[in-house]
């Protein structure tokens, strides 16, 4: 007889799933309130085992408030970690191509194996969540976390979602081979440093949208540049593959990697670099995170300040980060009177079949018309707080 | 029958005819006061005595009557277990117990119901005595719950006689002046008592602190004090008060709290003479936070918050963001201590602030008010009692009052904890009406209930997450498989009262499962 598996935690919102490979197979719960919950587990656990191919083991899940989901994920992982031969969870899940140049003003980190964080982060109104199996997950909880977060892409509906793999190099592919099966928006490749970095990953990529039945390429890449080699090769990762949407910033791998403090004046050339090379290839370019969760003032400060760079977006680690981040990137009442007003002209030119038109002793060219039809397309999101 | 909210009332429990619950502010009561009766004491008489078992004696309590608690020492309270004892040692038998509220700490109470010391308990239970009470077959008649102006009305009505009041009183002097604010052990207010030592046969103050006369403020007055009993101790200290209560730091939780205060601020009530109540759990003191950090932002100035009072609460009062704090109980020690040296904060009793058979709540002044729930429904019912299991858990507290009164009464509840849903189809007790309560604050959005559609346009024109109900809890239901629900027999565990004596729902004995 093999040694027990366990997976799971007592953390509230969480349960620990057991097997122990017998030939007396077995199911049993143990749950704070057996008269209300007792027949709701059975029902999750007796579904869960038979999308599993009904494998026969001994099982003892014991419940601490967790979710559905929850419990289908940690059943999961830890029959196929008793059971290596059985097949992967999968359920079709359905998911809405979004625009490559949608608002991307915020990304909220979430661990992916911890349910005390990733339950209800679909409410905090951020842009995209990008749920992370990198540096927030030890390595010995790396496949509960991947298959914790197939299960929630599959139950939980988010405008956006992505999910950060580990480098190809090490996990990456394992993580790809799991999520893939509940089709998130979007791949989030950390310490990106070359074209074929990308490249690599739209190969997988390809292949796993192929074999899942999936629209190939309508999975999207977010490179994280976060290292001197990187930054150095931000234009070529910026338009390796159409798939890259959008960058991602990373400042505390890159002020490690250069041997640089952690200062505006340090930042000021990656930054600059990223968002030049997003420019070059029509994509959008997004800050790196702000550590400190209480400094609120601090936040609004290096937000504005990356807006002012050209950044479209930053990262949030603390849902409560959100709402400031949104408050920088959303447009003043005078900004939006003003993108009206160069809209409107240039549709009267348009209309009279003009060429060039100016406003207040200024060209209305392309780029300006552009970016007022994005300053517009902000505003309406002035009313949406929540 | 039926009550007004469809909820099935026995006609006659033990002797008591039962009246239905009509509607929030249906009835008016009629005739007199209860009273007491008369007494004088010529000078040089001595109150004090010096035990438990001799206040007994001098008292007359005998096996039967019924005796009163207030519950301001909390977790730390040891006079309803110490008189208890006594009662038990001296072999009285069939008392009716009727606290302001019993805690954790008084779980000795389950002892003396098997050993038939306690037969009946009006007042609030929470914990291991629900629990216990709930198996059925307990009490020789079901527990009554009151909110805390209920509990006042119906000693000044007469539906409760008490025949003897025992009063902890952190400080008291020899003639039978009392307070909770001072003393080796203070405890904040102990004005819930006030109404129990004006009416009870006899009235027993009870300290570890005899100062010299007068002790003020008066709280308990030498005119209604039959006895002073001096004991080595009256509670423990580290029980009786929370240190700090700490602020909610789950991101749904919040969530909720956030929206309450945008919903506070859409609602058009947060101005100049702005008035609230901040209750002690984590998501109405975070939203009770914001609300202050609103207010300072606005350079609003309020003209009164209430308590339970909190460190929380007191900072509001310093920072000059309301005018005077009205407070009948203190949460936490930063409250006490605020009350023994700011006269704006202002000591107030449960007739004062919620006290429907009278000519004025405090609770009706209020602007906005931040409740909680164990359940709410479909039609906005909220349910503080019972679990979804049916066991009785939890007191009424000021629940009920608040939100009869309050202009703008939110609930703020998560969807789910852990696995289980608090939107339900039909809460399993009702506590508080629906009709008056005006919004479910919920991690999801908001719902406004229909009666208060000038509420919903201002939500909605203020970009809040406004949401059906319904659709609020299909989403959470969506996340969990639904839960067994208890089948309840005949037998009733419990009367829960609305705030002017009829039955709002009862309690009955959960006799197996679906």
């Amino acid at each position: 007889m093999s040694k027990q598996i366990a997976v799971g935690s007592s953390n509230k919102g969480d349960c620990i799933a057991r097997v122990v490979r017998s030939d007396k197979p077995d199911i049993r719960i143990e749950t704070r309130n057996e008269n209300l919950f007792g027949r709701g587990l059975s029902a999750v656990i007796e579904e869960a085992l038979s999308a599993l191919n009904a494998p026969q083991v001994n099982l003892c899940v014991e419940e601490h408030g967790a979710l559905d989901y929850i419990i289908r994920a940690r059943v999961e992982s830890a029959v196929r970690e008793a059971l290596p031969d059985i097949a992967s969870w999968r359920r079709s899940v359905e998911r809405t191509r979004n625009a490559r140049d949608r608002l991307r003003r915020t990304r909220l980190y979430a661990p992916g194996n911890n349910p005390r964080l990733l339950v209800g982060i679909e409410l905090h109104g951020a842009d995209c969540v990008l749920l992370d199996l990198e540096d927030s997950v030890p390595l010995a909880e790396k496949f509960a976390a991947r298959v914790l977060v197939k299960h929630l892409l599959a139950a939980v509906d988010l405008p956006e979602v992505w999910v950060r793999i580990n480098p190809l190099a090490t996990y990456g592919h394992d993580d790809l081979a799991e999520v893939m099966l509940s089709r998130p928006h979007g791949i989030c490749l950390p310490k990106a440093e070359s074209a074929s970095d990308i490249m690599d990953l739209a190969d997988e990529l390809i292949r796993l949208e192929e074999e899942s039945g999936i629209d190939v390429g309508s999975t999207f890449i977010m490179p994280i540049i976060e290292t001197g080699k990187g930054v150095l090769h931000a234009e070529e990762i910026a338009s390796a593959d159409e798939r890259v949407v959008i960058i991602s910033f990373g400042a505390e791998d890159y002020t490690r990697d250069v041997g640089a403090r952690r200062m505006q004046s340090a930042l000021l050339f990656p930054r600059a670099k990223i968002v030049a090379a997003c420019a070059s290839a029509g994509i959008q370019a997004s800050d790196t995170v702000y550590a400190d969760i209480d400094d609120e003032e601090g936040l609004i400060r290096e937000t504005k300040h990356v807006r002012n760079l050209g950044f479209v977006g930053k990262g949030a680690i603390n849902p409560r980060q959100i709402e400031p981040i949104h408050s920088v990137f959303r447009p003043t009442k005078e900004e939006i009177e003003q993108a009206r007003k160069i809209i409107a002209v240039a549709q009267e030119a348009e209309a009279k079949g003009i060429g060039a038109v100016a406003l207040g002793g200024k060209m209305i060219d392309r780029p300006v018309l552009e970016r007022a039809v994005r300053t517009i397309a902000l505003g309406d999101q002035l009313g949406k707080k929540w | 029958m039926k009550n007004a909210l469809g909820r099935e009332i026995p006609k006659k429990v033990g002797g008591r005819i039962l009246r239905p619950f009509e509607g929030a502010f249906a009835t008016t009561p009629t005739g007199c006061k209860a009273s007491r009766p008369q007494k004088t004491i010529k000078p040089g008489e001595n109150k004090v005595l010096h035990s438990i078992e001799e206040a007994i004696e001098s008292t007359g309590l005998k096996s039967g009557m019924t005796i009163s608690f207030h519950h301001s020492f909390r977790e730390g309270d040891y006079l309803v277990n110490m008189v208890l004892a006594a009662c038990a040692h001296m072999e009285i038998k069939d008392l009716c117990l009727f606290p302001t509220a019993l805690f954790p700490v008084h779980a000795p109470v389950i002892d003396h119901i098997k050993n038939g010391v306690v037969s009946r308990i009006e007042g609030s239970m929470n914990g291991l005595i629900g629990a216990f009470v709930s198996q059925g077959g307990k009490l020789a008649q079901p527990a009554v719950l009151r909110s805390h102006g209920g509990r006042w009305r119906a000693v000044e009505a007469g539906d409760v006689h008490i025949d003897v009041a025992f009063i902890a009183a952190s400080q008291a002097d020899s003639y039978g002046n009392a307070n909770g604010i001072y003393g080796k052990t203070s405890c904040g207010p102990i004005s819930f008592s006030t109404v129990d030592a004006q009416y009870a046969d006899k009235t027993v103050v009870v300290t570890n602190d005899l100062a010299p006369y007068p002790a003020y403020p008066f709280e308990i007055q030498q005119g209604w004090t039959d006895y002073v009993v001096v004991v080595d101790e009256i509670g423990d200290p580290n029980s009786i008060a929370s240190g700090t209560l700490r602020i909610t730091r789950s991101p749904t939780r919040l969530r909720i709290a956030r929206l309450a205060a945008a919903a506070v601020k859409a609602s058009g009530y947060l101005k100049d003479g702005f008035s609230f109540q901040g209750g002690a759990g984590g998501i109405s003191l975070a939203a009770t936070k914001f609300v202050g950090e609103e207010m300072e932002r606005e350079g609003i100035v309020g003209d009164f918050a209430m308590g339970g009072g909190t460190k929380l609460l007191v900072d509001i009062l310093h920072r000059g963001l309301v005018r005077a704090i009205l407070d009948g109980q203190a949460f936490d020690l930063a409250a006490a201590e605020s009350m023994r040296h700011d006269q704006n904060h202002v000591l107030m009793d449960p007739g004062h602030y919620a006290n429907y058979d009278s000519r004025g709540c405090a609770t009706y002044m209020l602007d906005a008010a931040f409740l909680g729930a164990t359940e709410v429904d479909l039609d906005f019912n909220v349910n503080v009692n019972t679990h979804s299991d049916g066991q009785l858990l939890h007191g009424i507290g000021g629940h009920q009052e608040v939100a009869a009164g309050a202009s703008l009464t939110l609930i703020t509840v998560p969807t789910l904890r852990g696995r289980l849903p608090v939107i339900v189809n039909s809460v399993t007790t009702v506590t508080t009406p629906g009709e008056v309560i005006d919004a479910i604050v919920t991690e999801r959005g908001i719902a406004v209930n229909p009666r208060r559609e000038d509420l919903r346009d201002r939500f909605i024109v203020a970009g809040l997450p406004v949401r059906e109900l319904a659709d609020i809890k299909r989403e959470a239901d969506r996340l969990i498989q639904p839960l067994r629900r208890p089948v309840f027999g005949d037998e009733v565990i419990a009367l829960i009262e609305w705030r002017d004596g009829t039955v709002i729902d009862v309690v009955r004995r959960v006799e197996g499962w679906e």
